[in-house]
């Protein structure tokens, strides 16, 4: 018996049971039951305002079979694939330049990393508003009149599909990079100095120690925060809601929105549960297939 | 001589860079100042000027002035802080338990409390609409306080149990041979040690809460109740061109309590952050 057990021993009760009760009844009631209850949903005739009369699988049936689904998961992909991949790549890139600056005792390194955690703070939808007015395509807009004064432009940030894509994974970079950043910058201070004194000794340049000892060392780091970068991303739809309303067309309507749309607008109660449960599969599937690579990666 | 050369061109690499990305991160707020203190006139001279040839304060002082505006700003701040300490206070002795106490099933607890966090707010409020609604609890502040509480409380039992492993466990012992319970020891003695964390754990739980959108848009109808992220939202679906600088310096006021609060506090949180980002 080690000797933190016989301390705990001694100190009282070891009945865990009273100290969990408030978060498992939170967890019981505001998180198990309703996933259960879309499962339950989803196979029904529920609408918004009249509970269900009857179950069959019509739902899942007339959602995965809809024309519009396909168009729908496209843009959730491409919305969540361009944004994992740039919110990770400007998180990193920011993240081991203030380490790199921090080193070398840089001033401003502390301004900066407050300036990316203030947009991150930003609500939602003050974000999409706030984009929405950097990106009025008016010729008065901030972005295009700025474009225009060099001779350039305008664009078509919100009114074209392709462009109204990335106006809205730019909007979400914004706001999204300060989580990347503390996860990345953590990780980076937890890497032993001395692999790249070794390198340095060795003649490494930094593009070379970036490459053999950062990535392979922030490996789990980016594991980890590619999971839960992608699922936030998936979830996130306040941003694009104010920004383009999902527009032009379906363009930028992602699965959240759509969902949303259908449960708040369409009131399609049960419809709107096949659509949550997809959404919730999307970010397991994408979970269990990182941790999946990951371990068959240290194996 | 070289390295040294080499490390300053690699400053100048570095300070080139950041400036770049910080210009990425700065602008949208400068701009959405600038906007805020146009006239309308001079909202449609778009980029050419950065600094209005007439800078004003009346849009500020005509959203302030409105006392509607001033309920939702205090709408919202009611709900976060509310919402915020319920999420702590659920999560403290659930997070000393996982601290102090050794227990089966332990670990696949915490995680379920972790994996919980992934589930998207709509796919919960999905079938709560419904129970809401048939328990005649729609359109009342208290239920919104409600789920920010089970909204906040994963994050906070992490970081509580973070905070909480910091504190030697022989600090809590000498007081249990005087005979206190630990109930008592939690609340005199951990509880107050653990303040950085706690507040940590509160700020960043109200700031979530504050950025909140979906669960106050969803569940309250009557605009009296709506905090100003929901505000915003339905302003901005009934302005026009000729109105933007009054948006501009409606979300100007919208982000900058919790901008202020945060940037004032960040060093305490993001070292919070990163801990808790280390042990899990």
């Amino acid at each position: 018996m080690t000797g933190f057990q016989k301390k705990t021993k001694r100190f009282g009760s070891r009945d865990p049971l009273p100290w969990l009760a408030p978060a498992l009844l939170v967890l019981a009631a505001f998180y198990a039951v309703p996933v259960l209850d879309v499962v339950r949903l989803a196979f029904s005739d529920a609408t918004l305002f009249r509970p269900p009369s009857s179950y069959s699988l019509n739902s899942f049936v007339d959602v995965l079979t809809s024309s519009v689904l396909p168009d729908v998961l496209i843009t959730t992909l491409v919305f969540t694939g361009l944004s994992v991949i740039a919110l990770q790549c400007v998180g990193l890139t920011i993240a081991l330049l203030l380490v790199r600056g921090e080193r070398r005792h840089l001033p401003g390194m502390a301004s900066f990393r407050t300036l990316v955690l203030a947009a991150w703070v930003v609500p939602g939808i003050a974000n999409g508003l706030i984009w929405q007015m950097l990106f009025d395509e008016a010729p008065y807009g901030t972005l295009n009149s700025l474009l225009g004064s060099v001779g350039l432009g305008p664009i078509a940030w919100l009114s074209d599909p392709t462009m109204a894509m990335l106006s809205a994974v730019i909007a979400n970079v914004w706001q999204g990079t300060a989580f990347s950043m503390i996860v990345f910058y953590a990780a980076r201070k937890g890497v032993d100095e001395a692999l790249y004194e070794v390198a340095s000794v060795d003649g490494a340049n930094g593009w070379d120690k970036f490459w053999a000892i950062t990535v392979p060392q922030l490996r789990l780091a980016i594991a980890a925060n590619s999971i839960l970068v992608a699922v936030q991303t998936l979830n996130t739809f306040d941003s694009i809601l104010a920004l383009t309303g999902g527009g032009p067309g379906r363009a930028t309507e992602v699965l959240a929105l759509f969902t949303f749309n259908t449960v708040f607008y369409n009131l399609d109660l049960s419809g709107g549960s096949v659509l949550a449960l997809v959404l919730f599969a999307l970010g397991l599937g994408f979970a269990t297939l990182v941790f999946g690579w990951l371990r068959r990666d240290s194996t | 001589m070289i390295a040294s050369k080499q490390a300053r061109l690699g400053d100048a690499a570095t300070y080139a860079l950041l400036t770049l990305l910080g210009l990425f991160f700065v602008a949208p707020f400068m701009w959405l100042f600038s906007l805020s203190i146009r006239t309308p006139a001079e909202v449609f001279l778009g980029a050419s000027r950065f600094i209005p040839e007439a800078p004003t304060l009346a849009n500020f002082q005509g959203i302030l002035s409105d006392p509607a505006f001033l309920t939702y700003l205090w709408n919202g701040l009611k709900l976060s802080v509310l919402g915020g300490g319920l999420a702590v206070t659920l999560a403290i002795p659930a997070a000393y338990s996982f601290s102090r106490l050794r227990w089966r099933g332990m670990s696949a607890l915490l995680v379920a409390i972790l994996a919980v966090q992934m589930i998207s707010p709509l796919v919960l409020l999905v079938p709560l609409y419904q129970w809401l609604s048939a328990l005649d609890l729609l359109n009342t502040q208290l239920t919104v306080i409600a789920i920010y509480g089970a909204l906040g409380m994963p994050l906070a039992v992490w970081l509580l149990k973070v905070a909480f492993d910091a504190i030697p466990v022989e600090i809590e012992e000498a007081a249990h041979v005087d005979g206190a319970t630990r109930w008592t020891v939690l609340i005199k003695l951990t509880l107050p040690l653990a303040r950085p964390g706690i507040a940590s754990a509160f700020i960043l739980a109200v700031v979530m809460n504050w950025s909140q959108f979906l669960v106050p848009f969803i569940l309250l109808e009557r605009d009296s109740d709506w905090p100003i992220s929901v505000a915003i939202f339905n302003f901005a679906g009934s302005t026009s061109a000729s109105t933007t600088q009054v948006l501009a310096a409606a979300c100007l006021i919208a982000l900058i309590p919790a901008v202020t609060v945060f940037v004032l506090l960040q060093r305490m949180i993001v070292s919070a952050l990163i801990s808790g980002a280390v042990k899990g």
